[in-house]
């Protein structure tokens, strides 16, 4: 490309976007139809926009998200174990690197934090933080989903919603207390009961965090003015930070509990009889 | 029954139906085989280690003998140095013997031969003595007779 050429194509470039900027400034959005405060109560409750699980029944917008990257990741996945896994290598390239740092990190986590009982909880925590992570990162594609009455919505993080969030918070309770029970009997199921509080505090702790990021988001979208650049800080700020710190916490814990829950305890009469023994 | 915050309990079960399609999903079709992998290779190094190892202690127990051979040469041929030393010694001094006796005999040989000379001439000088003490008192006797007959 000739210099002449080059400063044509900038300065259409920078026309074109100054253009589209003033028009998008000027030229008065679509009639909202909620007020912020509607559009803020709809992103915590989801109590008006709603779309048709198959006909079968209206759910929250997150459902879709959730089964959509569901099904993304499973086809990910097959794609991988298709077409990747057959050629991976003793000394591993880029991406068998990053697949196995992947598998690496969740597996060494589950060792790190139960030693005793830790195969299970691997694949657990494996599945959660990659559900967390890649599913809190889906909000940024902002796929289109239409809801029963006829609007147009970007479909949001899973787990922004407090049903999956409840549920995420409740599936790695249920696994906790499995892991309890397989690793020390009904001793173990009762440690876990203890724990009652941990399925509301993960669920409210992912909720929170990642309504947090919603809401700011909801706020920046709601205003035209702020709708240039900043989202793209906010985005990166409320949504990719918050994925991978949501992802390590809530993996973190659930290894954490279930390594608490299926460590076997000494039997207190073994010690009495070393302590007489040493006497 | 209405639960605060929209919470509704179909949705819920079907998040956590979500949750574990993807979880026997990723463990079957990611998680397992990439572990196995992983832990296949695993166990290859640490068989590779385990072998190698052992190619070690084999080298350094052949490394230890072969020392202790040297080692056990060195002693063997100082040993064997040492008694053929001896040997010579010995052989040595029984040649200085040997020598010693041949020429003692030798000695006492020419000691009897010179003796037997001495004595032979000796024998000699006494017989020509004798013979020309014989041929003078026959001398002296004829001149005697001679002069007794001139007379």
């Amino acid at each position: 490309m000739t210099k002449k050429r080059r400063i044509i194509f900038i300065s259409v470039w920078l026309l074109c976007a100054a253009a589209l900027l003033i028009a998008s400034l000027f030229a008065g959005g679509a009639q909202k139809n909620e007020s912020i405060k509607e559009t803020m109560r709809d992103a915590v409750l989801h109590g008006d926009n709603r779309i048709s699980f198959f006909g079968i029944k209206d759910v929250n917008p997150a459902v879709i998200s959730a089964f959509t990257v569901t099904g993304i990741l499973l086809l990910v996945a097959l794609l991988i174990r298709v077409f990747a896994l057959p050629k991976f290598k003793t000394i591993p390239g880029k991406f068998q690197t990053a697949i196995e740092a992947a598998v690496g990190f969740f597996d060494n986590l589950a060792k790190g934090n139960s030693p005793h009982k830790n195969r299970f909880l691997g694949a657990y925590v494996f599945t959660a933080g990659t559900y967390i992570c890649l599913g809190t990162l889906f909000e940024l594609l902002g796929l289109q989903a239409v809801t029963t009455s006829g609007a147009s919505i970007s479909l949001p993080a899973p787990l922004a919603d407090i049903n999956g969030a409840i549920a995420m918070g409740v599936t790695s309770y249920l696994i906790i207390l499995s892991g309890g029970i397989f690793g020390n009997g009904f001793k173990g199921f009762l440690s876990a009961l203890k724990e009652f509080s941990l399925p509301i505090s993960m669920s409210f702790r992912l909720f929170g965090a990642l309504l947090s990021g919603l809401l700011v988001n909801e706020l920046v979208y709601y205003y035209v003015g702020l709708s240039i650049a900043l989202p793209v800080v906010v985005g990166v700020l409320f949504t990719a930070i918050h994925a991978i710190i949501q992802t390590y916490v809530l993996t973190m814990l659930t290894a954490v509990f279930y390594g608490e829950v299926s460590e076997k305890t000494e039997k207190p009469k073994k010690i009495r009889k070393d302590r007489r023994k040493e006497k | 029954m209405s639960l605060p915050l929209n919470i509704d309990l179909q949705q819920i079960l079907l998040h956590m139906l979500n949750l574990v399609l993807l979880f026997g999903g990723l463990y079957l079709i990611l998680y397992k085989p990439v572990k196995k992998f992983m832990d296949d290779r695993a166990k290859k190094y640490e068989e590779a280690d385990a072998a190698a190892g052992e190619k070690l202690a084999k080298a350094e127990a052949l490394l230890k003998e072969a020392g202790d051979k040297l080692a056990n040469a060195e002693a063997e041929i100082a040993e064997k140095a040492e008694r053929s030393r001896i040997a010579a010694e010995e052989k040595a001094e029984s040649i200085i013997e040997d020598a010693k006796k041949a020429k003692k005999k030798m000695l006492d040989d020419a000691e009897d031969a010179a003796q037997r000379e001495k004595n032979t001439m000796i024998n000699d000088a006494r017989k020509e003595i004798a013979e020309l003490a014989v041929e003078a008192a026959k001398k002296v006797l004829s001149e005697k007779a001679g002069e007794k007959t001139d007379a």
